[in-house]
């Protein structure tokens, strides 16, 4: 008996489910309504036909597919570009990037540098406010500031603003073994001081004259400006983080920022729906935005079709349709990213100690083929290390590219002599059918020109990841990449390439070049300073320690009634996102 | 009855200490932690990577670190802190700041329980059941009742569908057919407090059980129609329909019982590829990400949930034996 009804309850359940989808959206009709009316001292009835009003306009909505939620939205936690897209909306650092990637005022109204750019003076814009009116003085950004440094944080991205005096100290503080007093010290050591308009040091967040932010530098830094707009130093309110706890970033309620745009509505995972700051000192853009969080890129294409998303990231399985599509065509926007991906050679595994081997296998690579076959012209061919659009590209750059008579030269002349002297070769890559493709494609093109038989090793990605950290570890040959945290060349050489750095994972050491780094970072004269990174960049790719491969594109679709956008390398999430404010929603074009 | 059911949950503790035992060893196997980022991204600075363990507790040795997990360790302050025995699945080590039991089941701002990561996937999971059960133990009847006729062959049709053909396939189908071209429901759910938008997730999720639902229903119905007790009531002049219900129906569906137990474990606790391609806030995709990430805590948390549910799964399935055969007898 009781199986019985649960049955006839589900039916009734599945029936009840089917009929709400079946159910064909009401349409305002006509109503009549009966009303009783007094014309001049005598009561009639008459009757009224109620049009209904029209249906109102549709509110200006730009909706985004980013792909994966993020892990957090803690702004000194933050490291992934998913999350970074979201902190960009609500905070805004002391400066910004323009379109051209100029690093301009944002927070702050202007700075300085001192003689030797070893101190650098923020001036706070007059009148800040958060988005719940409440004053922005510099205070609040020495608080984000120290919040990254403070090892309690943890932050992922903590050591960028290591340059400041007194940051590592701090920072890498063995917390275990320190008393209070001590890490106290440490805390005040750090050059990060908020003063007022008497030059002394601030006391609270409502102190209306806190209008200077001043930041020793352990050494000459005349980059760091740039690095005051990432989102590091955005200002998440302290009195909320403490309310929140460890996961205030995870309610809207807490996130009261600077930026464009304030977070309404945070769901996990389904949606975050951001309408714009009215106090924000450019002005309130006029739309709203919602993300989405669908993985898929199928899904998401389909999505798209269906005019339910207005912005949607394009991938390289869907560009051939898009491409063959008149309206979808139109509607693609690719153009240079932020990334340059390099075949990596172990410096301290044979063959690739020689630098004539080096040499052999990038001679042998065609990375125009590679371009435009591999990644179905999602990417450009590169034969240096910094991108086309970013400060210090070279675009005289031309060793090593492909030769097929010159990689057997080069082979001749290593002290291997030819290629059945090599020992064995192996390529490690992260196990996805992308990658299976790209490496038997390179495994071919050195058997072909080389007539070399490289070994193929996929592993799990993490494993990959994991592998590739360590020097010790990190395989013979594989494909690595950079993006850049910020336009500026001491983050594409010093901080990738110097000894110690991110390159050692390879063994690459160079005193030379970590010399002229080092004078570099620390030269202020712009001119000269670009023409020692210039110098720097040619030293590096003098010894073909990598093989320069490929920069990334950004590839979205977007609808034709998104207009203004304007499209940067340093995008991060959606095209357009470096600024929001110049894009306007056309709804009269929205289906 | 009563004895038998706390015997199975007292086997449940060795059961989840074997269970994460295992899961322990095969996650620090493989190499990568959960401070690994994108190769094309700047790593986590050492010094951070260190404090992070520190914090974690993942600078201890791994038997210390199991032991912590299931049992509790002493903070550096010198508090205990409880783990497992305490229904406390431990910290993500992703998702900054929150726990696994926030993780999974607490509903985001203003919603209650059902709006959970765990919630959403019950919720999924029942209807795919309902479905499945729904349209699968039907269809198995009537191809059992109508062997070798074209009612037969329809059905046998879908259900092998249903079961060769992957749900991710099914999937995209479904939604250019019902979403692009028929406009019925929406790919991507503007909010899923709508019924509707359920309906894909779900008819699609409960595909595969209700193919195999129809298959073993069928199966099992043929075999029982031969029986010698189905031809005694038939000669005795029992109804037909009585006949069927009575006497094969409720015989016949003790295999699919079996079979719909871990089943239904398996759909209440999501699946990454339903949940991902819809974008579902629930278990499944949470499980799956966690282990790329080496998110331990999620893994081991997710696991042991599930190995709870598949536990609590065959045990109804034991009781609901009891009920189906009544010479049954668990103890």
């Amino acid at each position: 008996m009781r199986s019985k009804l649960f049955a006839v309850a589900a039916l009734l359940i599945v029936a009840s489910m089917v009929l709400a989808a079946c159910q064909p959206a009401a349409a305002p009709a006509p109503e009549t309504i009966v009303q009783t009316v007094v014309v001049e001292g005598e009561v009639k009835e008459v009757v009224v036909t109620a049009t209904p009003a029209p249906e109102a306009a549709k509110p200006a909505v730009l909706r985004i597919n980013l792909g994966t939620y993020p892990d957090t939205i803690d702004p000194q936690k933050s490291s992934f570009v998913n999350e970074i897209a979201h902190l960009k909306l609500m905070y805004e650092g002391l400066t910004r990037l323009d379109g051209d990637l100029n690093t301009i005022p944002a927070a702050a109204e202007k700075w300085e540098y001192n003689a030797d750019a070893t101190e650098i003076t923020f001036t706070m814009r007059p009148g800040l406010t958060y988005s719940d009116g409440t004053l922005l003085n510099a205070k609040r950004f020495e608080y984000s500031i120290l919040r990254n440094i403070d090892p309690a944080t943890a932050g992922e991205y903590a050591a960028i603003t290591d340059d400041i005096k007194g940051a590592i100290e701090w920072r890498t503080a063995d917390v275990a073994n320190l008393s209070e007093e001590e890490l106290a010290t440490l805390k005040a050591g750090v050059m990060v001081q908020a003063l007022d308009d008497a030059g002394q040091p601030c006391t609270d967040y409502e102190q209306t004259t806190c209008n200077t932010l001043k930041i020793g530098l352990a050494q000459p830094a005349p980059y760091f400006h740039v690095v005051m707009g990432l989102w590091v130093t955005f200002p998440a309110k302290e009195e909320l983080i403490a309310e929140g706890g460890d996961i205030w970033w995870n309610a809207s309620k807490f996130h009261v920022g600077n930026g464009p745009f304030v977070l309404q509505n945070l769901e996990p995972f389904v949606r975050a729906y951001f309408v714009p700051n009215a106090a924000y000192w450019r002005g309130a853009a006029t739309y709203d935005i919602e993300y989405r969080y669908i993985t898929d890129g199928a899904v998401s294409f389909e999505a798209y079709k269906n005019n339910e998303f207005d912005i949607v990231p394009l991938g390289a399985e869907d560009l051939a349709t898009v491409q063959n599509d008149a309206v979808l065509s139109k509607e693609a926007q690719i153009y240079p990213g932020s990334c340059t991906f390099a075949l990596m050679f172990h410096q301290l595994k044979e063959p690739f100690t020689d630098q004539k081997v080096r040499e052999a296998f990038s001679y042998a690579l065609d990375r125009e083929t590679w371009v435009k076959d591999v990644l179905k012209g999602l990417g450009s061919s590169t034969l240096t290390w910094i991108p086309k659009g970013f400060p210090g590209y070279d675009a005289e750059e031309n060793r090593w590219g492909f030769d097929p008579e010159a990689a057997k030269k080069a082979i001749a002349e290593s002290s291997y002599g030819s290629v059945d002297k090599l020992p064995e070769i192996t390529a490690t890559f992260g196990d996805t059918p992308r990658n299976r493709v790209r490496w038997e494609w390179m495994v071919a093109k050195w058997k072909e020109v080389l007539g070399v038989d490289v070994k193929l090793n996929p592993v799990e990605s993490t494993t990959f990841t994991g592998l590739t950290k360590d020097i010790k570890t990190a395989p013979q040959m594989f494909i690595l990449g950079w993006c850049a945290d910020y336009p500026d060349p001491q983050n594409w050489l010093s901080v990738y390439w110097k000894t110690g750095a991110f390159g050692e994972r390879i063994g690459y050491s160079n005193p030379e070049l970590d010399a002229l780094l080092a004078q570099a970072d620390s030269t202020i004269d712009p001119e000269a300073r670009m023409k020692l990174y210039a110098d720097a960049q040619r030293l590096l790719t003098d010894g073909a320690p990598v093989a320069f491969m490929w920069n990334n594109v950004n590839s979205y679709l977007v609808k034709p009634w998104v207009k203004g956008i304007i499209q940067t390398p340093q995008d991060s999430g959606w095209v357009g996102d470096n600024d929001p404010l110049t894009i306007t929603i056309d709804t009269t074009m929205v289906p | 009855m009563g004895r038998f059911v706390v015997r199975r949950l007292l086997w449940l503790i060795p059961v989840i200490l074997v269970v994460s035992g295992i899961t322990f060893i095969l996650m620090h196997s493989a190499p990568g932690g959960p401070w690994d980022r994108d190769l094309s991204a700047r790593q986590v600075d050492p010094n951070t990577q260190r404090l992070l363990n520190e914090y974690y507790g993942l600078d201890k040795p791994l038997w210390r670190q199991f032991v912590a997990y299931i049992i509790g360790d002493y903070n550096k302050d010198g508090s205990f802190k409880c783990g497992l025995v305490c229904g406390n699945l431990g910290p993500s080590y992703r998702q900054r700041g929150l726990t696994i039991q926030q993780i999974l089941f607490m509903p985001p701002e203003g919603k209650n329980f059902f709006y959970s990561r765990f919630g959403y996937s019950i919720r999924l999971g029942v209807y795919a059941m309902l479905f499945a059960v729904i349209l699968g133990v039907p269809a198995g009847i009537i191809s059992a009742l109508k062997q070798n006729t074209w009612a037969d062959y329809i059905s046998l049709f879908i259900v092998t569908i249903g079961i060769s053909v992957p749900n991710f396939v099914i999937a995209i189908f479904l939604i250019i057919i019902f979403a692009s071209w028929l406009h019925v429901v929406s790919i991507v759910p503007r909010s899923w407090d709508q019924v509707d938008v359920w309906i894909l997730p779900a008819i699609i999720l409960g595909f595969g059980t209700m193919a195999r639902t129809a298959r073993l229903t069928r199966a099992s119905m043929l075999e029982v129609m031969r029986m010698d007790y189905v031809r005694t009531a038939r000669a005795k002049g029992m109804a037909e329909r009585l006949v069927i219900f009575r006497h094969m129906l409720k015989n016949s569906l003790i295999p699919v019982v079996t079979m719909l137990g871990p089943s239904l474990a398996a759909l209440v606790t999501g699946s990454f590829i339903i949940e991902t391609m819809f974008g579902f806030p629930g278990m499944g995709r949470a499980y799956v990400t966690a282990i790329g990430q080496r998110d331990y805590s999620m893994i081991m948390g997710t696991t042991l949930i599930y190995a709870v549910l598949v536990a609590l799964a065959n045990l109804s399935v034991d009781l609901t034996y009891v009920l189906l055969d009544p010479r049954i007898r668990l103890d």
